[in-house]
């Protein structure tokens, strides 16, 4: 599988891939993007199985590219990793199609909660 | 009686609260050291102690606005902000670390402190992209909640503290 990981952090990049590790998904293809803009010309270009997106991004968010690849006709799995998790982002985040949630801070059991199904 | 509405009883009624009436300090400091344990490692704590910071500082902060409005700042000396950074690159740090590096771990820890401060304040708030720099100052000394802290024996502040009274502006010539 191919996971494209975006956020405008490279350290916090790098933190979502080492903790996909921990978490045992050692295995998968990564793409990185570093904003949403970004993100959303890479599903287009590296066809990723999942989206672990950041949603406060510079040029386009994470909501805002999650709505873009919807309204394009993309049905990509799609699940925010933020450091907003308030019931409202949560609620908002359900209604544009994400699969889940993961507020920062975040540790490799929330991960496998998350993404089990999907990737192993 | 006046039947007409100024709008007055309104606004004298109106009452923004100042942050030590919406989140004290032992909750700052728990959001503080859940971030440490997972972004900076398992075994690294946050020792609720002052220590007195040193003269070479920066700090990250991100914005909340909303019902109550200003910034969650983290302050510490250079070297330590360094330190920091290392540890969460953790076997990507490079030998010698850019202010581009450090600028984008710490501004990415007081990104996630502010994002749980602001999840543990009333009603819905929008949270900036993190700065780091030089501290925005403390408008209102009322309005601040501050924790001290040393984290390997160094210190480290965290600061949430309100925006106002706004600063003036600077007149344009």
């Amino acid at each position: 599988m191919k996971i494209l990981v975006a956020d405008d952090s490279r350290v916090m990049r790098q933190i979502v891939i080492r903790t996909l590790r921990q978490a045992g998904y050692d295995d998968h293809d990564i793409v990185e993007a570093e904003d949403g803009a970004d993100a959303l010309s890479k599903v287009s270009s590296e066809k990723p199985d999942l989206v672990l997106s950041d949603w406060n991004m510079p040029n386009m968010t994470g909501i805002e590219c999650l709505q873009a690849l919807r309204s394009s006709g993309s049905a990509v799995p799609f699940g925010f990793v933020t450091s907003e998790g308030s019931p409202e982002m949560r609620e908002k985040a359900a209604s544009a199609g994400a699969l889940f949630l993961i507020a920062k801070p975040f540790t490799e059991d929330t991960f496998k909660e998350h993404l089990d199904g999907m990737l192993s | 009686m006046s039947a007409v509405d100024t709008g007055e009883r309104r606004r004298s009624g109106e009452h923004r609260p100042v942050i030590t009436e919406l989140i004290d300090e032992a909750t700052v400091q728990s959001i503080a050291e859940d971030a440490w344990t997972a972004l900076v490692g398992e075994d690294e704590f946050l020792l609720p102690t002052p220590g007195e910071l040193p003269a070479d500082v920066v700090s990250s902060w991100v914005d909340v606005v909303g019902p109550w409005t200003g910034s969650v700042v983290l302050t510490t000396g250079r070297e330590t902000a360094a330190g920091l950074t290392r540890a969460l690159l953790g076997d990507h740090a490079p030998e010698e670390l850019e202010d581009e590096d450090v600028a984008d771990a710490f501004g990415e820890i007081a990104n996630v402190v502010g994002g749980n401060v602001k999840a543990a304040l009333p009603g819905t708030s929008a949270l900036s992209l993190p700065g780091v720099g030089e501290a925005p100052a403390v408008r209102n000394p009322a309005d601040l909640c501050r924790v001290d802290v040393l984290w390997r024996g160094e210190p480290l502040s965290i600061s949430v503290q309100g925006a106002l009274p706004a600063l003036p502006v600077p007149s344009q010539h």
